[in-house]
């Protein structure tokens, strides 16, 4: 499904983000990539929205090279993948329901499937009663799990997540990272970059581990019994 | 495009506008200067050439002929003047034609006078020819030409009336293209300014259109619309004005200047109106999008 060729990344002449990396994540896998601030990991999930073009190598995307992806297609690619930031970036004007719906009307989804989609991806994620609410009337968990539903009410292939529980108490962080496992387990891969040592070893899924841009470990059970 | 995307555009435009509601009302409003300015020296100008159309048909250049020559070699002087091409009409005036139109302009009620000349024209050695032209700016060489001709004796023009309109005609002209030029300049930096502000504003909205996947020309298309809709909005604003004073104007100006307003001729509003809509649609449109397109190059990079 995700497939990194020797891939690097320089920012500007000699900040080294990634080197050489080679990686595959298989369709439906649940991987979380760690590292310390720096490591290169939000780097990883920039190149695969093609927010930046690698320096060099080769990244393909369920077969797609997207390195060399025309501009009026990478719109269209955009499709395939959700993403949910730390700070949710939720749009503070608008409620609940056009938050989600925000997703559709952007890739201009009929209006009689907009009104059917969203509220069964609220009610998917918990906040079919909120659906009115502004993202100042709600907990952290609550605005974590609007982001979760706008990235997903387009039905992507691919879940990108960048430190979905940083902001997060441990409570509302586990309910956000059931919420992944569900969709995990639905089908959608699911990549979540994190620094969290404890939920990566309660989850027990795959772990990349970063440093200074080099992938230093992937481990196919993270926890103790690694 | 689909219906609803259009809805969306401008939904987000009209929105945009709301939310930068000054800058919004300082961009209309230099527009609305400029288009204003634009439609009020349009307004003179084709006045002013109106005017100067009604005095070429009216003014003409008469010749005289030297004393001796005879009504035949009037002619055929005539006949050689007659080829040049800047004439757009032309009338012979015989002795005693001349005679008679004198009699009726100044001798009217005291015929008594004109009985002691009845076997003696006074006006013999004066046939004329009376010259329209096409193009009232050519009276001064045409007039040049004419003396030179051999037999001609003198040349009545009215060059001090046609030439002063064409003067301030010009004048009116380049005063106003330097004018409007400037205030284009600056009508189009403060959109530029307003759109970019909007772009500004709207950071996490668009970085998150881009991230789920809107296409170029949909994240582009508000921040256009609003430029657009700004510039729509200063050119009415001005053309409401000037629907609203026009004729008002020319009776003041009647009133008040009653002299000039004799000597001007005015189109009435419709005619005015007719050119001057499209005109200033298209430059106000034009200004919106110029002005925006230049912000959505520079700071929306999608």
């Amino acid at each position: 499904m995700i497939d990194f060729e020797n891939v690097s990344k320089t920012y500007g002449k000699n900040v080294k983000a990634v080197r050489s990396l080679n990686l595959h994540i298989d369709k439906g896998e649940f991987v979380f990539v760690m590292g310390d601030s720096g490591s290169g990991k939000s780097t990883l999930i920039r190149l695969l929205l093609r927010e930046i073009e690698p320096s060099s190598g080769t990244i393909l995307v369920d077969g797609v090279d997207i390195t060399h992806m025309k501009r009026r297609k990478i719109p269209h690619y955009r499709r395939k993948l959700g993403v949910v930031f730390q700070d949710f970036k939720l749009l503070k004007d608008l409620n609940v329901y056009d938050n989600v719906a925000f997703a559709q009307r952007v890739v201009v989804t009929p209006t009689r499937q907009i009104r059917k989609e969203v509220p069964q991806i609220l009610t998917r994620v918990g906040l079919s009663a909120k659906y009115k609410a502004f993202p100042g009337e709600l907990s952290g968990g609550e605005q974590q799990r609007v982001a979760i539903a706008r990235a997903l009410v387009n039905k992507p292939d691919i879940l990108l997540c960048d430190e979905p529980t940083g902001n997060l108490d441990a409570h509302n962080a586990w309910e956000v990272m059931r919420l992944l496992e569900e969709i995990n387990a639905e089908g959608t891969t699911v990549v979540v970059v994190t620094h969290s040592q404890e939920i990566v070893d309660k989850m027990n899924r795959r772990v990349i581990v970063m440093n200074r841009g080099d992938m230093i470990d992937d481990r196919h059970k993270g926890g103790d019994d690694e | 495009m689909r219906v609803n995307t259009i809805v969306y555009c401008i939904g987000q435009g009209l929105k945009n506008i709301k939310r930068h509601f000054l800058p919004t009302l300082a961009s209309v409003g230099t527009i609305t200067a400029c288009i204003f300015l634009f439609s009020i020296f349009f307004c003179v100008v084709v006045n002013l050439r109106h005017t100067v159309e009604r005095v070429e048909e009216t003014v003409g250049i008469t010749v005289f002929f030297d004393k001796e020559l005879s009504e035949e070699e009037v002619r055929a002087i005539g006949a050689e003047i007659a080829k040049n091409n800047d004439i757009r009409e032309m009338h012979f005036t015989s002795a005693e034609e001349a005679w008679a139109e004198f009699q009726k302009d100044y001798l009217k009620g005291a015929e008594e006078l004109a009985e002691g000349f009845v076997q003696d024209n006074p006006l013999a050695t004066m046939p004329s020819y009376e010259i329209f032209l096409k193009d009232i700016e050519q009276q001064g060489v045409f007039v040049d030409w004419l003396e030179a001709i051999p037999g001609v004796r003198r040349v009545n023009a009215s060059s001090v009336t046609a030439g002063g309109l064409v003067d301030m005609n010009n004048a009116i002209g380049y005063v106003s293209i330097a004018l409007i030029a400037i205030l284009l300049c600056v009508s189009v930096f403060l959109i530029n300014n307003t759109i970019s502000m909007a772009i500004a504003a709207r950071r996490d909205e668009i970085r998150i259109m881009r991230l789920v996947g809107a296409t170029k020309s949909f994240i582009r298309a508000p921040f256009l619309v609003e430029g657009l809709l700004i510039g729509l909005i200063g050119a009415a604003v001005p053309l409401g004005m000037v629907w609203g004073i026009y004729e008002r104007a020319i009776v003041y100006l009647q009133g008040k200047l009653a002299i000039l307003a004799r000597l001007l001729s005015f189109l009435p509003l419709e005619e005015i109106m007719r050119t001057l809509i499209p005109v200033a649609a298209v430059l106000g449109v034009g200004i919106g999008l110029f002005g925006s397109i230049g912000a959505v190059r520079k700071h929306l990079k999608v």
